[in-house]
């Protein structure tokens, strides 16, 4: 799920970007469908090797159909029901937000495809790139109001004993607070200057190339986006 | 069909709180169980000394090893949040699927480590009741 994780962060701010920079709903749409498509096929083959292939050979299909674009809406609309029946079976989201974001990225183009006039097609729309707005912005409120991470503390802790890192080597990060609290005020900002982007469209062009890097260096030292916290893991709400 | 709306609502009206506070973080341990002598506590797959960055970088790409951790993990968490059959299951059986087939009982135990002041603690905070081993392999089969 992580490359796929990091594209469908990237497929919702792209969106967002589109919208700005004068693409319609439709072409945001196309994009849009083409890269999830992508990104559910890795997850969904990689769970084919854990069990439940009915549900992820069918996601499979419903990828390949969306992606050569198709059958219009339905595989938009089937991959929705199989992702409510993934939050089933599983009883919350198995990939962390990465399941989260898939799920609402499709609830938002199922929406659109239901919309009648091009107004509320964009209202859908819209709603996606308000949330994805609000994931950095919030995500950098909450951290900045705790005296944890104005310290740097918390990133350390999140080295020093959080169930990310993907190897031991990388717990020697903790060793290292002057680099860790950088680094902490750094996504700190980054999440919180976020939503000005969308003022200009250089601008936005920046942030997408900063939120692209800090999505890979999480990728690196945690395989997972930020996405992964969203719920039920240690580094929880 | 109101537990499943309680599952869907938050992926469409997201809270975006991560990484808010460092929470104690859990570890799963296991011992099988043969007759009246448990043997040793092992974790459940432990992670790698070290990466090298080729392999970090083909990980990004095809890791279903370490999202199963990651899933497990949440499992953990909501066994003691919430304690369910469903978590108990997934955990037990997705545990049994890499060991050696055998005749003993299965059991874990989780661990929550956090910092207090300067020192990591670790504290059990569960412990699974012992389940034949082979029956939970048949059912991940």
């Amino acid at each position: 799920m992580n490359g796929a994780a990091v594209l469908e962060q990237g497929l919702a701010a792209g969106f967002t970007a589109g919208l700005t920079e004068g693409f319609t709903a439709g072409q945001a749409m196309g994009w849009m469908q083409l890269l999830l498509a992508f990104a559910i096929a890795q997850q969904s083959l990689e769970h084919l090797l854990r069990g439940d292939r009915a549900i992820f050979g069918a996601r499979l299909l419903l990828c390949l159909v969306m992606a050569l674009g198709i059958g219009g809406a339905w595989p938009v609309w089937g991959l929705w029901v199989i992702s409510l029946a993934m939050l089933w079976r599983y009883q919350g989201p198995y990939n962390g937000g990465s399941d989260k974001m898939t799920m609402l990225i499709l609830s938002c183009l199922s929406l659109a495809h239901l919309s009648t006039t091009p107004f509320w097609q964009e209202m859908a729309l819209s709603y996606l790139a308000v949330q994805l707005v609000l994931s950095y912005f919030v995500s950098g409120w909450i951290k900045v109001i705790n005296p944890e991470w104005q310290r740097g503390e918390a990133l350390r802790d999140v080295f020093r004993f959080s169930a990310y890192p993907v190897s031991e080597a990388l717990r020697s990060w903790a060793d290292h607070p002057r680099l860790l609290f950088v680094m902490g005020w750094t996504v700190m900002l980054f999440e919180l200057l976020f939503p000005l982007a969308l003022l200009h469209p250089v601008a936005l062009k920046l942030a997408l190339l900063c939120a692209a890097g800090f999505h890979f260096s999480n990728a690196c030292f945690f395989a997972s986006t930020g996405f992964s916290g969203s719920g039920s893991v240690p580094i929880r709400p | 069909m109101l537990r499943l709306i309680s599952l869907f609502l938050p992926t469409v009206i997201p809270s975006w709180r991560f990484f808010q506070t460092v929470a104690p973080s859990p570890r799963i341990e296991y011992r099988l169980i043969l007759g009246e002598q448990p043997g040793d506590w092992h974790e459940d797959r432990p992670r790698p000394a070290h990466l090298s960055f080729a392999q970090i970088l083909r990980r990004m790409l095809w890791n279903p090893d370490w999202n199963e951790q990651l899933y497990l993990v949440s499992c953990a968490e909501r066994l003691i949040e919430a304690p369910s059959q469903h978590s108990l299951d997934e955990i037990n059986t997705r545990v049994a699927r890499l060991l050696p087939k055998g005749p003993q009982l299965l059991q874990f135990r989780l661990v929550f480590v956090s910092r207090e002041g300067a020192r990591i603690v670790k504290l059990v905070e569960y412990e699974s009741t012992p389940v034949p081993l082979a029956g939970l392999q048949e059912e991940a089969a």
